[in-house]
């Protein structure tokens, strides 16, 4: 699929917050969120624009969609209102985000108003470490090193913890 | 290696708006609001006491975690593009003498803040926290003992060539970094790497505890750097130079044998005129205007009102500041500051 995607490496990340602050500025809540790991990494948890969607697949109400350059965007209309909020359970990356207004959930939508006048998404212009990156979709295997996988997977060990039950 | 793009805002800057305004620190809040700023067509004048803007983006936190040519590329963009003028190595006046903080030494030239309001629209102050948290022990003031930010700076400020900074020797010497913050493992890490001899690091919690995380506790492990938890530095040994350091473990009193100490337990917020700005007022959320210190036309932004945290908050409180600024010299051009309703509350 053609388009472009966020892509951060984790390995270059410092945790230093200023994704979520730039994001947070431009828009009313940002949609770039920093958690912290059990052995305390600061890592932004953000969307990938996932080429087959499981948030997408998930949405009932059809509010998901890919715009003209393959960012996958939220709906407000569509979404106003739902109370299910399957997407946010779907999402295999913890990207989208519950909200309290009528809307139920925010996400990135690599930043939709900035790229109707030809500017890229805040959040990677404005990374002091060049960890946060705009790059087409099919790039992304190419800038993946043993240091940013190695660090992806710490990530996705506290988003999707291995859960052992009993029996 | 692209640009931290202070200027994310828009490309192209609006045309001069003829108001000029000084920016006292070019740190992540200082050079975010001239980003800002400069973007809507002020004329901007950046102030820094070091020989090169950045702040601890360059200075205090080592390259391999920010690399340095990308916060040069995005000062290169506000200088060209903006027009902001950029005033190194000149110190803004403060209330503590000249060769307090770390950096100072690199001031060539003082102005005084008054100079400053007399001359600009508007004046925003980002000097950050610079000055380190004592241990308060016996012995701290030897030689070989030295803050987080002295060993730090050095070693990122010496490419600067200058005859009066030198990086701290710890080739083959024993050092013990106290604290387990993020400039803690920094200092621990650049300790080992410039080849001590043995590097330990004190903390008188455990390392579930520490500020830093365990995953960089683990990578320390890994390079053989010491980790002494439940630990408490008690005085530092040595009569005219570090010679052990006594502690207080989970096994009771000990002498740690080392020849450097490195606290590392914090920074102290250093604003010039503390008291007279008010700023006690603005942390507290009393103000007329966000981010306006009593003086006006004055204000304040980043770790010099919140304390020291992180790049982020600095670069948030920066834009929120410059957003203030702007709004209250446009409202007060037009006899309309009673509209304002400060919905937006300083966080910190």
């Amino acid at each position: 699929m053609d388009g472009k995607t966020l892509y951060v490496d984790y390995s270059r990340c410092i945790g230093c917050e200023t994704c979520e602050a730039v994001c947070g500025f431009i828009h009313d809540t940002p949609r770039i969120h920093m958690t912290r790991t059990r052995d305390g990494l600061m890592v932004p948890l953000y969307c990938r624009h996932c080429e087959d969607a499981p948030c997408a697949k998930s949405c009932k109400k059809g509010a998901l969609v890919r715009d003209r350059d393959g960012a996958l965007v939220l709906q407000p209309m569509l979404c106003r209102g739902c109370e299910t909020r399957q997407c946010i359970l779907a999402c295999p990356f913890g990207a989208l985000f519950l909200t309290r207004t009528g809307v139920a959930v925010r996400k990135c939508d690599l930043c939709a108003g900035r790229r109707d006048i030809g500017l890229g998404p805040a959040c990677v212009e404005m990374c002091p470490c060049g960890a946060v990156m705009h790059v087409e979709r099919d790039t992304v295997p190419e800038l993946c090193t043993e240091e940013s996988e190695e660090a992806l997977k710490r990530v996705i060990a506290h988003i999707r913890p291995a859960v052992k039950r009993p029996g | 290696m692209n640009a931290m793009n202070f200027n994310f805002l828009r490309d192209d800057p609006l045309p001069p708006n003829g108001r000029r305004v000084a920016i006292i620190g070019a740190g992540p809040s200082g050079l975010a609001a001239a980003g800002y700023l400069g973007g809507l067509g002020y004329q901007v004048d950046a102030y820094d006491k070091l020989p090169s803007p950045g702040g601890l983006m360059t200075f205090g936190i080592p390259s391999h975690r920010i690399p340095s040519e990308r916060i040069d590329a995005g000062v290169r963009i506000l200088e060209r593009r903006l027009g902001v003028n950029f005033h190194c190595a000149t110190k803004v006046c403060c209330s503590a003498p000249l060769h307090e903080e770390e950096g100072d030494h690199f001031s060539a030239e003082m102005i005084g803040l008054g100079e400053l309001v007399d001359d600009h629209d508007a004046v925003l102050i980002c000097t950050g926290a610079w000055k380190s948290r004592k241990p308060g022990l016996p012995g701290e003031v030897l030689p070989g003992v030295y803050s987080g930010l002295e060993f730090l700076f050095p070693i990122r400020a010496a490419r600067y060539a200058r005859p009066d900074v030198t990086v701290p020797k710890v080739e083959g010497k024993r050092v013990a970094v106290i604290g387990a913050g993020h400039s803690a493992m920094d200092a621990a890490h650049s300790a080992n790497h410039l080849g001590a001899a043995e590097v330990s690091v004190v903390y008188r919690r455990t390392r579930n505890d520490a500020p830093c995380g365990t995953f960089e506790i683990d990578r320390l492990e890994e390079l053989g750097i010491r980790w002494m938890e439940k630990t408490s530095p008690l005085e530092i040994l040595g009569d005219d130079h570090v010679e052990g350091m006594r502690v207080s473990g989970p096994e009771g009193e000990s002498v740690l044998d080392v020849d450097v100490v490195i606290y590392a337990i914090g920074e102290i917020p250093t604003p010039p005129f503390a008291g007279k700005l008010g700023l006690e007022n603005i942390r507290k959320g009393d103000v007329r205007w966000l981010n306006m210190t009593s003086i006006d036309n004055v204000f304040v932004a980043g770790d010099v009102l919140s304390g020291p945290s992180k790049v982020g908050k600095a670069v948030e409180s920066g834009l929120k500041a410059a957003r203030s600024l702007a709004n209250w010299l446009d409202l007060k051009g037009e006899n309309r500051e009673a509209e304002f309703h400060g919905s937006e509350k300083v966080g910190r």
